[in-house]
C-alpha cells in the first residue's frame, strides 16, 4: 500500500513536531495534525489518512477511547500508539483493540520509518 | 538578592519539559508496574513557573481536597537540582502495604502498622520519584545524586512541608503531574521543584533537545 496521508493526534506541540521530524522527506506526505481525541476522531473521518500516529495521554478524549472509535469508524485504519506510557498493561490493551504498532516516546527516526515500512508491505496485517 | 523573572522559560521549552515530565513519569509508571501487580492511570503534566515563596501554598492548594495526607520526599542534585514531593491521600501507605507484600518485594516481619505504612511509601517513592526524576536527567543530559526518601504518614498539607524548604528570592519551577494507582483508589500527586539556579542550564538542555528535531 502507498502512504500518502498522515495523521497525527498528541496533545503536545513539540511531541507532534518530534514525530514530523521522522517521518522521511523521500516524499511528500499529507500531514494533518488534532490535538485531542474528539479533534483527532473528526479528522479522521474527515481526511482517512493511511497511518494515524495517536497519543494515549490526552485531554478531552483521550487515546484509548480515540482507537477505538477510528476502528470502529473504519476496521482497516492504520493506528500506531506513540505513547510514554509503556506499562505493559497499557501496551497489552492498545495492542488488543487493534494498534498497529505501539512506539516507545521519544520515538526514533529508524523506529518510525521501519514501521511505516511494515504498513507499505504488510497492510493486511 | 530578587529572583531574575526574565530567565523564565519560553512556552516552547515549557512545552520540551512537559513532554519531557510525560516520558519520564511515563517511565516511572511502568517500573513500579513491574515490581508490584498496579496500573498506574496517568495525566497530562503540567510546568508552572512561580516566585519560591509561593511554593508551599501552592502546593498545599492543589492537595487540600486530600484532607490529610501522606507525603514522600527526595532531594536530588545535579545541574537540575532541586526537592521531589510525592502526595497521597492518607491511608495510602496501607493500601500499598498489601500489594508489596503479595509480591514479596518487602519483608516487614512483625513490625508496627505505622512502620511498615512509612516502608511502603518509601519504597514506592523511591520508584517513582527516581526512575522519574532519572530518566529526566537522562533526557535532559545531566547525572544526578539523591537524598534518601523522606517519608511521613497522616500530615495535615500546612505541616508538612517547612517554609524553609525553598529559597524565598528565587524563582521557581513546578513540573507537576497526577495519577491515580487503578483498582486500588489511590490518588497522588508528584511536585518536582527546582529553582532558577537550575534555569540556565535547563535551558541550554531543552534548546538541544529541540535542535535534535529540527
Amino acid at each position: 500500500m502507498t502512504i500518502e496521508k498522515i495523521l497525527i493526534i498528541d496533545d503536545s506541540p513539540i511531541a507532534r513536531k518530534i514525530i514530523k521530524s521522522c517521518i522521511p522527506k523521500d516524499k511528500e506526505y499529507d500531514v494533518s495534525e488534532a490535538q485531542n481525541g474528539k479533534e483527532g476522531l473528526e479528522k479522521f473521518k474527515e481526511n482517512q489518512p493511511d497511518v494515524t500516529f495517536l497519543d494515549l495521554t490526552m485531554p478531552v478524549m483521550g487515546g484509548v477511547e480515540c482507537l477505538e472509535a477510528i476502528l470502529k469508524f473504519s476496521k482497516r485504519a492504520k493506528v500506531v500508539v506513540v505513547t510514554a506510557d509503556v506499562q505493559i498493561k497499557s501496551i497489552s490493551k492498545v495492542t488488543e483493540i487493534g494498534a498497529f504498532r505501539v512506539i516507545k516516546k521519544p520515538p526514533s527516526k529508524e523506529g518510525l520509518q521501519k514501521v511505516l515500512m511494515d504498513i507499505q508491505n504488510n497492510p493486511g496485517e | 538578592m530578587k529572583a531574575d523573572h526574565s530567565s523564565a522559560l519560553s512556552t516552547e521549552q515549557k512545552e520540551i519539559l512537559q513532554e519531557v515530565m510525560n516520558i519520564a513519569f511515563g517511565k516511572a509508571s511502568a517500573d513500579l508496574a513491574d515490581i508490584i501487580d498496579i496500573y498506574v492511570a496517568l495525566s497530562v503534566p503540567n510546568i508552572l513557573i512561580m516566585p519560591a515563596s509561593k511554593v508551599k501554598n501552592y502546593i498545599e492548594n492543589e492537595v487540600k481536597d486530600y484532607g490529610i495526607i501522606d507525603i514522600v520526599k527526595q532531594q536530588y542534585w545535579g545541574e537540575f537540582k532541586g526537592i521531589a514531593f510525592l502526595i497521597f491521600s492518607s491511608g495510602a501507605g496501607k493500601k500499598l502495604i498489601s500489594l508489596f507484600q503479595k509480591n514479596e518485594n518487602l519483608s516487614f516481619d512483625s513490625e508496627p502498622i505505622d512502620a511498615m505504612e512509612k516502608e511502603t511509601l518509601v519504597e514506592v517513592g523511591n520508584i517513582l520519584i527516581g526512575a522519574c526524576v532519572g530518566k529526566l536527567a537522562e533526557l535532559l543530559g545531566d547525572i544526578l545524586t539523591y537524598s534518601p526518601p523522606v517519608a511521613m504518614i497522616e500530615q495535615k498539607p500546612a505541616d508538612s512541608i517547612s517554609k524553609n524548604t525553598f529559597d524565598l528570592n528565587c524563582t521557581a519551577i513546578i513540573l507537576k503531574t497526577v495519577f491515580r494507582f487503578e483498582n486500588e483508589d489511590v490518588c497522588g500527586n508528584l511536585f518536582l521543584t527546582t529553582s532558577n539556579k537550575s534555569i540556565h542550564w535547563l535551558k541550554k538542555a531543552l534548546n538541544k533537545i529541540l535542535d535534535e528535531y529540527e
